[in-house]
């Protein structure tokens, strides 16, 4: 036995010293270096909706807008265009040359004023006085005017020769206003030209006196000139290089999420009361179109555009579906899908009721 | 527990590293499996050596059986020795023989049935000797697998729970207690299939081997009676 035992002995020694040398710490598996992919999830939506381009340029592979001029003043811009600031509203062609021309127009018109003044100073510079103070529309404009008023003609003559400069300086897109500017003061002037005599000689006095003033005098004006000043739609901020190609008016989502979906049709079924007895009825679906304005009213009436042709039953299915859509009327839907919502079909099936 | 904690992702990953590693129920069951395949390896090759003489001298007597020698004389020269299997078997037989004759026979008969008892009871120590420590084999073979799987089983129990104690799932962690667990498994089936194997050998072997023995006794107990009734009746009529 002892033979046998110191046998095994050694043989168990030699295999695990063995396994200890050739068996230890196996190599590490080669794992070969594999580039992963990276994959980006894009929704569909971004294909399918109008991207803002140009309407007139030739098709290109990406939308773009004409090319901007102005250097970049806004920092994080989202949209496109040579305004300001950031306007969601699409760039409008501009209409710059028209207005300029219309803005050199005015000036003259005060010009040959003054000498007419000569024979008669008072009547004259009320005209012009309204003429400067709504342009600059600040405090500190306004001033200047009611001295030039009493300093003789020639002064007033280069009050309104800076005015103009001044405004071309600041506000070098107030080109349209001249348009609506010359004819109100002309009518206003026609009307009152002696009350602002007395009113003119109290201004130096007071400030709020003057704007007390032109209040009475010329709101409307006022309004219409600062109105005007501003640029209809300018666009956004975001600077553009690209070549312009075809694209949307604006970039839109064409189409509602399916929570805003859920939302309308909820909003719907609330207002909706399904037909009684109509639980067997299988061919009760009703399709109503309506419009809607951008506040989510209706725009018109309901239309029923499919389902409801038959009597009874049919019809009242029909008409409790438009009711069911005047009944929510304004609707609260995200206003700047409004494309999308502008114009919606509903399906109103009483089986989903039940 | 915390061994297992240590052991995550990196380090040492031999067969000793695994060991130390490895929980103390786990460390049990390992060195248990590991005495239990070196003693039933020493029950192999103490069997092997033994069986290898034990066929040689079955081989060596029967020349000397055979040859022709005189009984009495083979039997004075195997009784100062120590013998095994047919020796042994022979010199019961002789002895019985020997001291029937020394008192004087009242019956053959009697005398036959002493003869062939002695040399059964001969031939079953000589069994006894040659299948002695097989059971250890089987057993071994039988049980060795499971008590590795339960080592397995137990370090993977608490592999997991020092899986679940680390919060990570990454196979850095959860392997090393795995590969630590399935080494005791292994130690199972390494120590269970040799035993296997070498049992099934070694019990057919010792089969053979009580046979031939079994052969040697049925035909010494023939040439025995032969004898007695030779003698027997010669002396029952002197």
């Amino acid at each position: 036995m002892k033979a046998g035992l110191t046998t095994s002995l050694a043989l168990h020694a030699v295999v695990l010293g063995f396994g200890l040398v050739s068996l230890s710490s196996p190599r590490e598996m080669a794992i070969a270096d594999v580039e992963s992919f990276p994959v980006d999830i894009v929704p569909i939506e971004e294909i399918a909706q109008s991207v803002r381009g140009d309407r007139q340029a030739p098709v290109a592979e990406k939308p773009a807008p004409k090319p901007t001029t102005r250097p970049e003043v806004v920092e994080n811009a989202r949209e496109v265009g040579d305004n300001m600031t950031d306007l969601t509203a699409p760039p409008t062609p501009d209409p710059k040359p028209r207005p300029v021309e219309t803005a050199e127009a005015p000036p003259p018109a005060p010009r040959p004023a003054p000498p007419t003044p000569a024979p008669e100073p008072t009547p004259e510079p009320p005209q012009r006085t309204p003429e400067p103070q709504p342009v600059p529309t600040t405090e500190v404009a306004a001033e200047p005017q009611p001295r030039q008023e009493v300093v003789p003609d020639p002064a007033p003559q280069t009050a309104v020769a800076e005015a103009p400069t001044s405004e071309a300086v600041d506000l070098p897109a107030s080109a349209p206003t001249p348009q609506a500017r010359p004819q109100p003061p002309q009518a206003q002037a026609a009307r009152t030209p002696e009350r602002r005599e007395p009113e003119k000689r109290q201004e130096p006095r007071r400030e709020t006196a003057s704007s007390s003033q032109s209040q009475t005098q010329s709101v409307e004006d006022q309004v219409a000139a600062l109105l005007n000043r501003e640029k209809a739609s300018g666009g956004g901020a975001r600077r553009s290089g690209d070549q312009a190609a075809l694209g949307g008016r604006q970039t839109t989502g064409s189409k509602l999420s399916q929570s805003e979906m859920d939302a309308l049709r909820g909003q719907i079924q609330r207002c909706w009361n399904v037909p009684a007895g109509a639980a067997d009825a299988q061919d009760l679906k009703v399709s109503v179109q309506f419009r809607l304005d951008p506040s989510g009213a209706l725009d018109g009436a309901p239309q029923i555009v499919a389902g409801g042709g038959g009597a009874g039953i049919e019809r009242a299915a029909a008409e409790s579906a438009r009711r069911a859509v005047l009944a929510c009327a304004p609707y609260t839907l995200p206003s700047d899908k409004y494309d999308a919502w502008a114009e919606v079909i509903v399906h109103f099936d009483p089986r989903d009721m039940f | 527990m915390e061994q297992m904690a240590l052991a995550a992702p990196g380090g040492d990953h031999s067969i000793w590293a695994l060991f130390w590693q490895a929980g103390w129920v786990v460390k049990l069951v390992m060195i248990g499996l590991l005495v239990a395949s070196v003693w039933s390896w020493a029950i192999i090759v103490d069997k092997l050596i033994a069986f290898a003489r034990m066929r040689a001298s079955l081989t060596r007597f029967e020349e000397i059986f055979w040859s022709g020698q005189s009984l009495e004389e083979l039997y004075r020269t195997l009784a100062e020795r120590k013998t095994s299997g047919m020796g042994s078997i022979f010199v019961a037989a002789m002895r019985e023989w020997k001291k029937s004759f020394e008192k004087g026979v009242k019956s053959p008969i009697s005398l036959q049935n002493r003869i062939d008892k002695a040399m059964d009871l001969a031939l079953t120590r000589e069994m006894e000797r040659l299948e002695g420590r097989l059971g250890f084999l089987a057993s071994v073979g039988s049980s060795a697998p499971f008590i590795g799987l339960f080592g397995t089983v137990v370090g993977i129990m608490t592999s997991f729970q020092a899986i679940a104690g680390s919060k990570s799932t990454n196979l850095a962690v959860v392997a090393p207690g795995i590969a630590e667990a399935l080494l005791a498994t292994a130690l199972g089936l390494l120590a269970a299939i040799p035993a296997v194997i070498a049992y099934n050998k070694l019990s057919s072997d010792a089969a053979k081997l009580g046979l031939r023995m079994e052969g040697f006794a049925d035909e010494f107990s023939a040439i025995l009676s032969r004898q007695i009734d030779e003698k027997v009746p010669l002396r029952a009529a002197a």
